[in-house]
């Protein structure tokens, strides 16, 4: 299975899952994300509020200290024993008030500095230069606020000295420090921290105690982004909320800022226990939802994946199904699948049948013989023991077919395997087509029990059939090869087979045979006939007899029928029956044929005009297309006027496709080409051939002429054949004349020309010449 | 009030000099002490005469500025119904006088030239400034900033004026000029100010 590219999950269940917690685990992201935000906005605007409290707190304390200081200083300033002190200088005196004065408020400073920039009651001498540079900023009116005094910021307020004109100023300090930072981080109800930082010449903030450290950078850009207004806000890149604060700063001293921090660390630590709720809430959700998933996945996979399997085990050619287990659109695919699954089996089951089967006998067909065959060959390869063949061959079926018409053969044929199937049980038994059936049986060693099942096949057809009004008595002839000794495989068991079939016919019919060698050597003889005769033509090996027929009316000889001969370069002279059953077989008669009318109608422009030549024209000729093409081109090419040629047929060409031969003989005939019947009373032919086709000519069969003196009743026949042929205005010649007797009574029966070794046996072209030119007197008993 | 005391002997050649105070900002400065001292001779000491008076009036003293000759005696009157209690830290005087209700007064004598800053104890806003001068030639400015100064011998002189809100080291600026053998002769001095302070006394 093939899904998604970018996951490629093999198995839609965990495409499932991982595409349902996905999503859950995403939604839970964004409510946990929200809910932060909230939590994080939410806490910043209370620390924010709580801030701008502090700092609001804040503003209150540092007025309330300044007034208080104030207070005290300018209780000292008024005192009239201090002013006294102060305006006659009395540095003693007012250096005993100071430090009286600093235990009773509790400040570490408080000093004096006049007009003139003269300090009183300060030792550091970093403090005094400070002190002393700070009078004329008081006089210029801010009395309150921050100052640096050796280093370290101070909160300070001055309180001026009137005595009674302006002669100095008591101050007091405060130092910005640690202790005096954590004392206003313990007011606040948050757990901030205070600092306080100056601004430094180049825009950067220092802390301001002693030590006078140059704040973060993220502090600095901060205090100096924020403190001119004094709301609260991030300090980008602390993690905190600040407020800086700006403080009044004496004049002319740096500015100087509050800065209250509260880290948001601490802002959130309250949602700490409501965010782990949410993690653990979201982890097991997650895993809730996994889980679901999984088994939900699976109600909707397992299906899937039984259908998977099943239509795997289809493809493979296996009856596959899947239980139906639900109403839904799963279960109608199951459902469905189920019955494609059967259909398709069932088809294939036909088909396969079909396949395999004889369509008429319901048998194996050939293709399944074969398979069969080699199958049990492969088993006697591999395991030893053997492998009986057995051919067989219904006796004149032929005739069945022609006389009674095809549907009662192929009923025949329908009986007969019924009857082999029925006898023979599980023995193989396939119709190879035609009344051709085998049978296929392994055995041990014992032949026996060959002989006994051909003896059993040959008795099960045996015994009347009866088909509509008829009753047929058939047999049958067997020929069996064995395997391996006869063949080892399919066609050269089916040769030896066959072979030892054509023995039994030739040993009468109704009996079997088994292969022996010398079969096999005739079939050689057979091979190399059919090649020799492939190349006879183009090596000139073949020639044209011609024997005489004689008209009897015009006494003297009427035409010539032509007839093959083969003179093989080593057997010799082959006779036609030979070789021309060969070459009807491989078709090589079709090439040859077209020879023997060129050659035929070649001749006979050597003969006088009254002389006609007659070919003999197979059925295969008759089959193949192109006949009338040669006969056509036979003609042009020699010259000779058309009704001198005579095709001589068999009624075997109607055996087939009677229309088509009909049509051809009418094309023929067209031509001007005259057509004869011959071996005319042989065979199973009808008369209704004569009603059909207007020959020219009847040959009467020698098997009707050589009687003619010892039967007394074939002279009737002979006479009816030739009053019939006169009545259909046909000449008849009569064949295999080679008595006088004969003669005599074919003359007094009007037959219009005989042919024989009475007046001369088939020659060669040149001595057909000289016949013309003799004068014969034939005697006639 | 106005103060005034007469020069004793005066040379034959003498001058008028029409002295006139204003602030940068144009106002007359009412009250500043203008003084002509002699240059490259000695300027002959003053004699007081008549009586010098500073009145306590409304918890404040009147005038603001006075000028007196060295030597002289000055009266401290309360016309107010509460108790003042004047002091000075000076360096020229330093005294105390704890003046009862209604119409108590004391002399207090002033010896020693110089400014004289007068505070009240009890109310910090009485603030007054006495000039003891050492010169015959002196006297605050009217309310249109003038001052007249008669008989100033010919000759080199220097002119000061003095004011507690005049900006300049020691409140005070001089000049010094030519007087002519006889007419009158006028200066004029404009000079920074301070503003005077709101509520001294109470702090800020």
């Amino acid at each position: 299975m093939q899904f998604g590219r970018p996951f490629g999950f093999r198995q839609l269940r965990t495409r499932l899952a991982v595409l349902y917690a996905g999503l859950f685990a995403a939604g839970m992201l964004l409510v946990a994300g929200l809910l932060y935000g909230a939590v994080v906005h939410n806490s910043k605007v209370q620390v924010r509020q709580e801030l701008i409290a502090n700092g609001t707190v804040f503003d209150r304390l540092w007025d309330q200290q300044t007034s208080q200081l104030r207070a005290a200083a300018g209780l000292l300033a008024r005192d009239f024993g201090f002013r006294a002190a102060v305006a006659t200088n009395d540095r003693n005196t007012v250096e005993s008030a100071l430090i009286n004065l600093r235990r009773r408020v509790g400040l570490r400073t408080a000093f004096i500095v006049d007009i003139g920039g003269n300090v009183i009651g300060l030792t550091d001498q970093r403090q005094m230069q400070d002190a002393s540079a700070l009078s004329t900023k008081l006089d210029e009116g801010v009395t309150a606020g921050v100052a640096n005094l050796g280093g370290q910021a101070h909160k300070i307020v001055a309180a001026p000295i009137m005595a009674p004109a302006l002669t100095g100023w008591v101050v007091f300090a405060t130092e910005l420090d640690q202790r005096e930072m954590r004392a206003l981080e313990r007011m606040s109800a948050i757990p901030l921290t205070a600092a306080v930082y100056m601004r430094r010449s180049d825009g950067s903030w220092s802390s301001a105690d002693a030590d006078a450290r140059i704040a973060d950078p993220s502090v600095s850009r901060f205090i100096e982004a924020n403190w001119s207004h004094g709301q609260p806000d991030d300090i980008k890149g602390a993690g905190a909320i600040a407020l800086a604060k700006p403080l009044p700063v004496v004049a002319g001293a740096p500015p100087a800022v509050l800065l209250l921090q509260y880290p948001m660390r601490l802002a959130l630590n309250p949602y700490r226990p409501l965010e782990i709720a949410i993690a653990v809430i979201g982890i097991f959700g997650l895993g809730v939802v996994v889980l679901a998933t999984w088994r939900m996945a699976r109600s909707i996979t397992l299906p899937i994946s039984l259908l998977d399997a099943a239509a795997g085990k289809l493809a493979d050619g296996q009856l596959a199904s899947v239980p139906v287990s639900s109403q839904d659109e799963l279960g109608r695919l199951a459902a469905t699948f189920n019955r494609m699954s059967s259909d398709i089996v069932e088809r294939e089951k036909r088909i396969t049948h079909l396949a395999f089967s004889d369509l008429l006998t319901g048998l194996p067909n050939r293709a399944n013989f074969n398979q069969h065959l080699d199958h049990q060959l492969r088993i006697v390869e591999r395991r030893g023991g053997r492998v009986a063949l057995l051919c067989m061959d219904l006796d004149d079926f032929k005739g069945v077919n022609d006389t009674l018409g095809h549907p009662t053969g192929d009923e025949l044929l329908r009986r007969i395997a019924a009857r082999l199937s029925e006898e023979l049980g599980d023995i193989f038994v396939a119709r190879l087509g035609g009344d051709e059936f085998v049978m296929v049986k392994a055995f041990a060693d014992d032949t026996t029990a060959i002989d006994d099942l051909a003896r059993r096949a040959l008795t099960a057809i045996e015994g009347p059939i009866h088909i509509n009004e008829h009753v047929l008595e058939t047999k049958a002839s067997i020929g069996i090869a064995i395997a391996p000794a006869d063949g080892s495989n399919n066609d050269a068991l089916l040769r030896s087979a066959e072979l030892a079939l054509y023995k039994a016919k030739e040993a009468g019919r109704g009996t079997y045979r088994f292969f022996e060698e010398p079969m096999n050597a005739l079939a050689q003889a057979r091979r190399s006939i059919e090649v020799d005769l492939r190349h006879a033509l183009a090596n000139g090996e073949l020639e044209l007899h011609y024997q005489p027929l004689f008209h009897l009316g015009a006494d003297r000889v009427g035409g010539f029928e032509a007839l093959l001969r083969w003179n093989h370069p080593k057997r010799g002279s082959v006779p036609p029956v030979e070789f021309i059953p060969i070459a009807e077989e491989t078709g090589l008669i079709v090439q040859i044929g077209a020879w023997v009318i060129q050659e035929a109608c070649r001749q006979a422009t050597q003969w006088p005009e009254h002389v006609r030549v007659a070919v003999n024209v197979s059925s295969v000729q008759f089959r193949r297309p192109g006949l009338s093409h040669v006969v056509l081109q036979a003609l042009q090419n020699s010259g000779l006027k058309p009704d001198r040629l005579e095709i001589e047929i068999t009624e075997s060409i109607f055996l087939e496709r009677s229309d088509s031969t009909l049509q051809l003989l009418h094309t023929l005939r067209g031509l001007g080409v005259r057509i004869a019947l011959d071996d005319f009373g042989t065979g199973y032919s009808s008369l209704s051939y004569l009603q059909g086709f207007p020959f020219d000519k009847l040959k009467i069969d020698r098997s009707f002429v050589m009687p003619l003196l010892a039967r007394p009743g074939a002279a009737a026949i002979v006479k009816a054949i030739i009053e019939l042929a006169d009545a259909l205005g046909m000449e008849t010649t009569a064949e295999g004349v080679e008595e006088p007797g004969q003669l005599a009574i074919l003359k007094r029966h009007g037959a219009t020309s005989i042919q024989g070794f009475l007046f001369s046996k088939p020659v060669p072209a040149l001595e057909a010449s000289q016949l013309i030119k003799s004068k014969f007197k034939l005697h006639a008993a | 009030m106005v103060l005034a005391w007469s020069a004793v002997a005066s040379p034959a050649i003498a001058a008028d000099i029409d002295v006139q105070v204003r602030g940068t900002d144009g106002a007359p400065v009412v009250g500043a002490v203008v003084s002509v001292h002699l240059a490259g001779r000695p300027t002959p000491r003053p004699h007081p005469v008549g009586t010098y008076m500073i009145d306590q009036q409304n918890i404040q003293f009147h005038p603001f500025v006075s000028a007196v000759p060295v030597g002289a005696s000055v009266m401290f009157m309360n016309h107010d119904p509460v108790h003042h209690h004047v002091y000075s830290f000076s360096p020229a005087k330093k005294f105390e006088l704890k003046l009862g209700s209604r119409q108590q007064n004391q002399s207090v004598l002033f010896d020693k030239p110089g400014v004289v800053p007068l505070g009240c104890n009890i109310h910090d806003r009485m603030i007054a400034y006495l000039d003891v001068v050492d010169t015959p030639w002196a006297k605050t400015a009217d309310a249109s900033g003038h001052v007249l100064l008669r008989d100033v011998p010919a000759g080199a002189v220097t002119i000061s004026v003095w004011h507690p809100y005049l900006r300049a080291p020691g409140n005070s600026v001089s000049r010094t000029v030519m007087l002519n053998e006889a007419g009158a002769h006028s200066e004029r001095f404009v000079t920074p100010m301070r503003a005077p302070p709101h509520d001294p006394g109470s702090g800020y």
